[in-house]
C-alpha cells in the first residue's frame, strides 16, 4: 500500500476513514471554551459545583472530538452528545467561549454525525456493475 | 492509531490497486473514503441551529441566566448603576496557574479585591475583554428589563464609583462573614453591608466566578474600544 512507504499519505489514508473535520472542530472548540477560563482549578473548588459545570462541558466536548478521531465506530453517540454540550456551553461557559467554540463545536457535531465511511468517489458512480455490487454487499455487511 | 477501531475495517485488503494505478494521479482521491453526506449532517444541523437560536432569544429576553467564568485575562465592567443585596468585600491574591503567560512580572500573583454580591441589578452592563487588537463588547440591559445577577464574585485591581452603603460593618474578620455566603482568608480587613447601591460603576476585573448573569437586550461584538 502507499501508506508504507510515504507518511503523508498514510496520514490521507488515516484521515479518510474516520470523520476527521468533525472530530477536530469539536477538540478545538472544547479547547477553545477551556482557554477563554482557565482558571486555577483552586478557584473552581471555591466556588463549587455550579462553576464546575463549566469546566466540565468543555472538557467532555474535548474528550467527545479525540473519541471521534480515534473511535470513528462510535461517532453518532458521540457527535449527539457533543452538539448537546457544545448548546450547554451557552449557558455555562461564557457564552459558549464567547460563541466561537460553540459554533465550531455545532459544525462539528453535525459534520461528525453526516460522515458515512467507505463512500464511492463520484466519478465511480459511471463504472461497471459488478463494482457497484460489491458495494452494496458490503455496505449492506457494515449496518 | 489501533486499526481494528477504524470504521472500515475492510480497507486494509481493499482489492483496488491496480485500478488506482490506473486511473493515474488522482490515486489518492480515488481511493474508497468517508464522506460528509449533507443530508444527514442537515438532521442534526436543522434541529441544533434552532436550539441555538432558541437559547440566544431566551437568553436576550433575559429569561435565562448564563454563567461566567473568566480568570487571567484582565477584563472590564462598566454599569451606570448597580443595586445589590448582601455585599461583602475583602482583599486577597489571585493567583495565576502555573507558568501562565499572563504572569509577566508579577510572579503570578495578583492584589485583588474580592467583591461578593448575593444578588445585583446591573443598568447598562458594558463587559469587555481584550483580545490583544481587538475588544470582545457584551452589553445588555439598556432598555427597560434591566441585567440580573445572583452570587457575583468578582476579583477586581480597579473599582470605582459612588456608592452608598446600608448598615455597613467596616472592619470585620474576612473569616466571619456571612452577608453573601462567602468567606475571605482569616485575619484579613473586609467590610459587609446589608444593601450597595452604586452609580457610574467601572470595574477591572482578574476574575469572575459563578455568576449567574441574566442578560436581556444582549449584544454580542467585537470592537477596537472596551467599555
Amino acid at each position: 500500500m502507499s501508506s508504507a512507504r510515504n507518511p503523508r499519505s498514510g496520514f490521507r489514508q488515516w484521515r479518510a476513514h474516520r470523520p476527521f473535520w468533525g472530530g477536530l472542530l469539536l477538540t478545538l472548540a472544547g479547547a477553545e471554551i477551556l482557554l477563554t477560563e482557565k482558571a486555577s482549578l483552586k478557584v473552581v473548588m471555591h466556588i463549587g459545583m455550579q462553576g464546575l459545570a463549566g469546566y466540565l462541558l468543555p472538557t467532555l466536548m474535548l474528550l467527545c472530538g479525540l473519541l471521534i478521531l480515534f473511535n470513528p465506530t462510535q461517532r453518532l453517540f458521540y457527535s449527539l452528545l457533543g452538539i448537546l454540550l457544545s448548546l450547554g456551553t451557552w449557558l455555562t461557559s461564557n457564552l459558549g467561549g464567547f460563541l466561537i467554540g460553540l459554533l465550531l463545536g455545532a459544525i462539528g457535531s453535525c459534520l461528525t454525525f453526516g460522515w458515512l465511511p467507505d463512500q464511492e468517489p463520484r466519478r465511480r458512480l459511471l463504472r461497471g456493475r459488478r463494482e457497484q455490487q460489491r458495494t452494496a454487499t458490503e455496505a449492506q455487511g457494515l449496518s | 492509531m489501533a486499526s481494528s477501531s477504524d470504521a472500515t475495517a475492510s480497507n486494509g485488503s481493499t482489492p483496488e490497486t491496480p485500478e488506482n494505478a490506473e486511473s493515474g494521479s488522482a490515486a489518492d482521491t480515488s481511493d474508497r473514503r468517508g464522506r460528509v453526506r449533507l443530508r444527514r449532517a442537515a438532521v442534526m444541523a436543522l434541529p441544533a441551529t434552532a436550539i441555538a437560536a432558541g437559547l440566544m432569544i431566551l437568553t436576550a429576553q433575559g429569561a435565562l441566566g448564563v454563567q461566567f467564568a473568566i480568570s487571567g485575562m484582565p477584563f472590564t465592567v462598566t454599569a451606570t448603576e448597580l443595586n445589590g443585596t448582601g455585599f461583602e468585600q475583602f482583599g486577597g491574591l489571585d493567583n495565576m496557574a502555573e507558568g501562565s503567560p499572563n504572569a509577566g512580572d508579577t510572579g503570578g500573583q495578583v492584589l485583588v479585591v474580592t467583591s461578593a454580591i448575593k444578588s445585583a441589578t446591573l443598568t447598562k452592563l458594558c463587559q469587555s475583554v481584550d483580545l490583544g487588537g481587538t475588544n470582545l463588547l457584551i452589553t445588555a440591559g439598556s432598555g427597560a428589563d434591566k441585567v440580573q445577577a445572583s452570587h457575583l464574585t468578582t476579583d477586581s485591581t480597579e473599582l470605582s464609583g459612588d456608592a452608598s452603603f446600608d448598615n455597613i460593618e467596616i472592619g470585620n474578620d474576612a473569616g466571619t462573614l456571612d452577608k453573601a455566603g462567602v468567606q475571605g482568608p482569616k485575619g484579613v480587613f473586609s467590610q459587609q453591608a446589608d444593601t450597595v447601591r452604586i452609580a457610574n460603576l467601572r470595574q477591572t476585573n482578574y476574575a469572575t466566578t459563578a455568576a449567574v448573569f441574566k442578560l436581556p437586550g444582549l449584544k454580542l461584538r467585537f470592537s477596537d474600544t472596551g467599555c
